[in-house]
């Protein structure tokens, strides 16, 4: 709770800069989870205080957004897309291939907590299937051997 | 044709505003502040300037019916939310040369007398969102946004709102809502964005790729961008295709360059062991086509008389080692997933069209399976709210009837013929 009083600050002038308070809270949402990683409860009641919105609203908008996060997630993430092109390049393999590598299934963090890999949809690297973001940088294409160099790296830079 | 859209991009180190001005960057400012908004719009119909989102509506007529004399505030969205499979121009455009849309985008919202600019970006770009305020600042700064832009008496503030996720939100009025910060659901469609929009004023939604058309027409004239496309299409297009071909990529070419053409001589054609099975023109929400219509112009009618759509122009194709009915499969998950949910025929009918497909791929088939996956496309599309039903049983539709027998195949054998586990079992 601290921390999130320390965001308030920062985050005061948002509601003001639109023409509803409401309409602050997309940014609102995204400020927190960058500083958090995730939106816990005290942070969907936060956005609630800020916007005007019921937490009740919040939530409805923070669980429907694939992009924003009501569990922890890893220090690192990696959106591998699973989207036509990249499916007919071997997308579906490389997910399963990272599941096997870190010992964790998609979706879930790895138990050092170093790495979540998440599905994706088209990520508009489609002329770099199989591709993914890591922490929002375009990589691809991806084979099996490179994804594991890419795993290897982030669970040791953690 | 020399490049127009893509001749500046380097996603690598975008121009900056000096660097992009001293291209002819921002010369488009004068030649619209000489003339009334009326006539900018008329010029932009006479070009003949369809739009590059997807549903291909003239972007002139777009902007004459919604009016000059309509009430303030008025608000202008750059629709930058690309999320269709298969497409990835808006990443180039954005990522490369931010100062070309805010041009784009002080000229288009001259024309409609927009004090307000929303430039709505997908939130898989955030990096692109990024550079883009950066350079929205610099053109700040430089006095090209803002009160009196050049002493012309406009007035222009732009906003980036960088979206949480999900493909619905690129539909114009899930947009609005997206914007002002409610549930991203489509909104009825009268009255009109256009008439009350966001916060309930007028509002007017273009493509981020059609709008970095409207410098150059104004620059040029509606005639020479006319001239610029052939076989009936109008001005530059940017092509991505991508799928089974060897260069997988983005070609700026005339719009209507013949399929062909892109495929074999533009993107490297495909492996030579393989043959051409069929594509999509326009992302995953178009029809199938086949190698029988290799020399279709890829312009909107000529598309659309083929019984597909032009889309966005993003080509994925599929070569004799695909399995059509897999990649059909992946498109309906994928349209199961991104219903927003609020109808019951497109969050409940899509998911089982994806199940049936899966029986099918799986090899559990029946033959009544392929005459209920038709019945219940036609229902779906039929009875859903928006735009996304239709689109999404598009491919299936168009699938079922293209390859029917590598349907009746998987059904007759109980398994998948292109699964290579599978044949070295048979």
């Amino acid at each position: 709770m601290k921390r999130l009083k320390e965001l308030q600050n920062n985050l005061i002038h948002l509601p003001s800069a639109h023409p509803e308070r409401r309409a602050a809270v997309m940014p609102v949402m995204q400020a927190l989870q960058a500083e958090l990683g995730f939106l816990d409860d005290a942070a969907i009641e936060e956005t609630a205080r800020m916007t005007g919105l019921s937490a009740t609203e919040v939530e409805e908008l923070a669980s429907f957004y694939s992009l924003l996060y009501r569990c922890p997630t890893g220090r690192h993430i990696v959106q591998i897309c699973d989207s036509v092109c990249c499916s007919i390049h071997g997308a579906d393999q490389l997910l399963r291939a990272a599941e096997k590598y870190n010992n964790t299934p998609v979706g879930a963090v790895t138990p050092d907590g170093a790495l979540s890999v998440l599905p994706s949809i088209c990520l508009g690297l489609c002329d770099k299937a199989p591709a993914a973001l890591v922490d929002g940088e375009a990589l691809g294409p991806l084979n099996d051997e490179s994804l594991r160099a890419l795993l290897r790296r982030l669970r040791k830079e953690s | 044709m020399q490049a127009l859209l893509t001749r500046h991009l380097d996603a690598a180190a975008p121009l900056n505003l000096a660097a992009y001005q001293a291209v002819g960057g921002y010369s488009s400012l004068t030649a619209a502040f000489d003339l009334k908004p009326e006539k900018i719009i008329e010029i932009v119909e006479a070009a003949n300037l369809r739009g590059r989102g997807g549903a291909g509506f003239p972007c002139g007529t777009k902007w004459r019916l919604r009016g000059i004399d309509v009430p303030s505030p008025r608000y202008l969205i750059c629709n930058i939310d690309e999320s269709e499979p298969g497409t990835f121009k808006d990443r180039y455009l954005l990522y490369g040369g931010p100062h070309q849309i805010i041009e784009a985008i002080i000229v288009s919202a001259f024309a409609l007398q927009a004090e307000r600019a929303f430039i709505f970006v997908r939130g898989e770009y955030a990096k692109g969102g990024h550079g883009l305020h950066q350079a929205i600042l610099e053109a700040q700064a430089a006095g090209l946004l803002g009160s009196n832009i050049r002493g012309s008496g406009f007035n222009l503030q732009i906003e980036i709102h960088l979206s949480g996720g999900r493909y619905i939100c690129g539909e114009e009025t899930a947009q609005i809502n997206a914007i002002e910060g409610r549930r991203p659901n489509p909104r009825p469609k009268i009255p009109r964005p256009s008439v009350r929009g966001l916060w309930g004023q007028p509002t007017t939604t273009n493509n981020v790729e059609t709008l970095v058309n409207v410098p150059h027409i104004l620059l040029n004239g509606a005639r020479w961008f006319r001239d610029l496309g052939i076989n009936g299409g109008s001005g530059p297009k940017l092509f991505c295709i991508s799928g089974k071909v060897q260069h997988p990529g983005l070609f700026e070419l005339p719009c209507g360059t013949p399929v062909r053409e892109l495929i074999f001589e533009h993107a490297g054609g495909l492996d030579e062991k393989e043959t051409l099975l069929g594509f999509l023109p326009g992302g995953a929400s178009t029809a199938f086509l086949l190698p029988e219509h290799l020399d279709i112009p890829m312009d909107f009618d000529a598309i659309a008389h083929a019984g597909s759509r032009l889309g966005t122009g993003s080509l994925i194709v599929l070569d004799s080692s695909t399995c059509p009915i897999e990649v059909t499969l992946n498109l309906l998950r994928f349209f199961s997933r991104e219903s927003c949910g609020f109808c019951t025929p497109c969050r409940d009918g899509l998911p089982y069209l994806a199940q049936i497909l899966a029986t099918i791929t799986a090899g559990e088939g029946q033959c009544e399976d392929l005459a209920l996956l038709d019945e219940l496309c036609a229902m779906i599309s039929a009875q859903s709210f928006c735009a996304f039903a239709p689109g999404a049983v598009m491919p299936l539709i168009s699938s079922l009837q293209c390859f029917h027998e590598h349907y009746e195949q998987h059904i007759a054998i109980g398994h998948c013929p292109f699964d290579a586990t599978q044949q070295g079992a048979a």
